[in-house]
């Protein structure tokens, strides 16, 4: 009998702690993010999608100095403005040979602005929330935590884009007899 | 006059329009994305703060997060070519592991100051199981897909360690140290 009480005891408990730290993350998070939100789609909808289709068409260049436009600045932008998953259609923009190196930044794209832009790709938030949310419940603040973080990931987009084109460049090489790709 | 009248009319009802259309979409995705998602992490969290499951996991995973030399590991792990792609769906690993970590961090048995490094430890994998999706939503050709979604999986491998290395130059001298 007392183990069954026990038992009953620790089944209950299981949801009071869950139905705790819903009312915690919940909480916490929701109202500012459900206003923020609000006010971000107005304005993507007046800023429209055209203007990030000229930033496309600019960033296929084969200039060095567009490495950090095609790989951190257009992808961030198309994010803010499109979101996820729609982001991703906007590599048909440039040229066949960087659209590896794209994908890769428009994956990446939509996880590290989250601290300050959670409405980029709000069903994947826990990315940047779940470890914020342990730096907050210590008493520390997390705008330093999200800037830092899309800083960074501005720095390891424009690496990781580098690295996924030479790969691609390589690996196109090897399968072609030596040939870069052409277009 | 009554032009203007009938101006600022519409002028405002467009506002009003495009202002209204943006709370239902956010209301749209906090009930469709959000919600579902903060409920499932809720019950993961109760089960293990309140079970013994807790304590199995932060055995494994507090050694694993809280150095730098284990983040690399777990970041090699992670974005290595045959496991990221079954990683990836959703975000959903990369969410659950990140939010038990911030359980550690909370508890102090994860040093703060892994916070930067964690992230991206435990998302190496971001969009792995999506890159032929990706690259066909870009209109890529089939040769481009051939060659593109092996030099994204390899290059991870790459990336992955050096992301952590990055983030934890990147919070050099944060505030709380």
């Amino acid at each position: 009998m007392a183990a069954l009480v026990r038992l009953a005891e620790g089944f209950s408990a299981i949801f009071k702690t869950g139905g705790e730290t819903f009312m915690g993350i919940a909480g916490g998070i929701l109202p500012a993010l459900i206003v923020l939100m609000t006010a971000i789609n107005a304005l993507v909808s007046i800023i429209g999608i055209e203007r990030v289709e000229n930033l496309g068409r600019r960033a296929g260049g084969d200039s060095p100095l567009l490495w950090p436009v095609r790989y951190f600045f257009y992808p961030f932008i198309a994010g803010f403005i499109l979101t996820n998953p729609i982001t991703h259609m906007m590599g048909k923009f440039l040229p066949e040979r960087y659209k590896a190196a794209w994908v890769e930044n428009s994956f990446r794209a939509m996880h590290y602005g989250l601290g300050l832009f959670p409405h980029i790709n709000p069903g994947e938030i826990f990315t940047w929330a779940g470890i914020a949310s342990g730096v907050e419940s210590l008493g520390y603040s997390t705008s330093e935590l999200a800037v830092r973080y899309l800083l960074c990931g501005a720095v390891l987009m424009t690496i990781s884009g580098i690295v996924t084109e030479r790969m691609y460049f390589w690996l196109w090489a090897r399968g072609h007899n030596g040939q870069p790709p052409t277009n | 006059m009554l032009q203007l009248i009938d101006k600022i009319g519409r002028g405002t009802g467009k506002v009003v329009g495009i202002l209204y259309q943006a709370g239902r979409d956010t209301i749209d995705q906090v009930i469709t994305n959000i919600l579902p998602f903060m409920a499932f992490v809720s019950f993961i969290i109760g089960l293990i703060l309140s079970t013994g499951v807790g304590t199995v996991i932060a055995n494994t995973l507090v050694p694993l997060s809280s150095n730098l030399i284990g983040l690399l590991v777990l970041s090699f792990i992670v974005t290595l070519p045959f496991l990221s792609p079954l990683l990836g769906p959703g975000a959903v690993i990369g969410q659950i592991i990140g939010t038990l970590v911030g359980v550690e961090i909370g508890r102090g048995n994860v040093p703060v100051s892994m916070a930067m490094p964690a992230m991206f430890a435990v998302n190496g994998q971001c969009g792995c199981d999506f890159v032929p999706v990706g690259l066909a939503m870009s209109e890529a050709e089939e040769e481009t897909i051939e060659y593109g979604v092996p030099a994204v999986l390899y290059s991870r491998t790459i990336t992955g360690p050096i992301a952590v290395i990055l983030a934890w130059v990147f919070s050099l001298g944060m505030s709380w140290q």
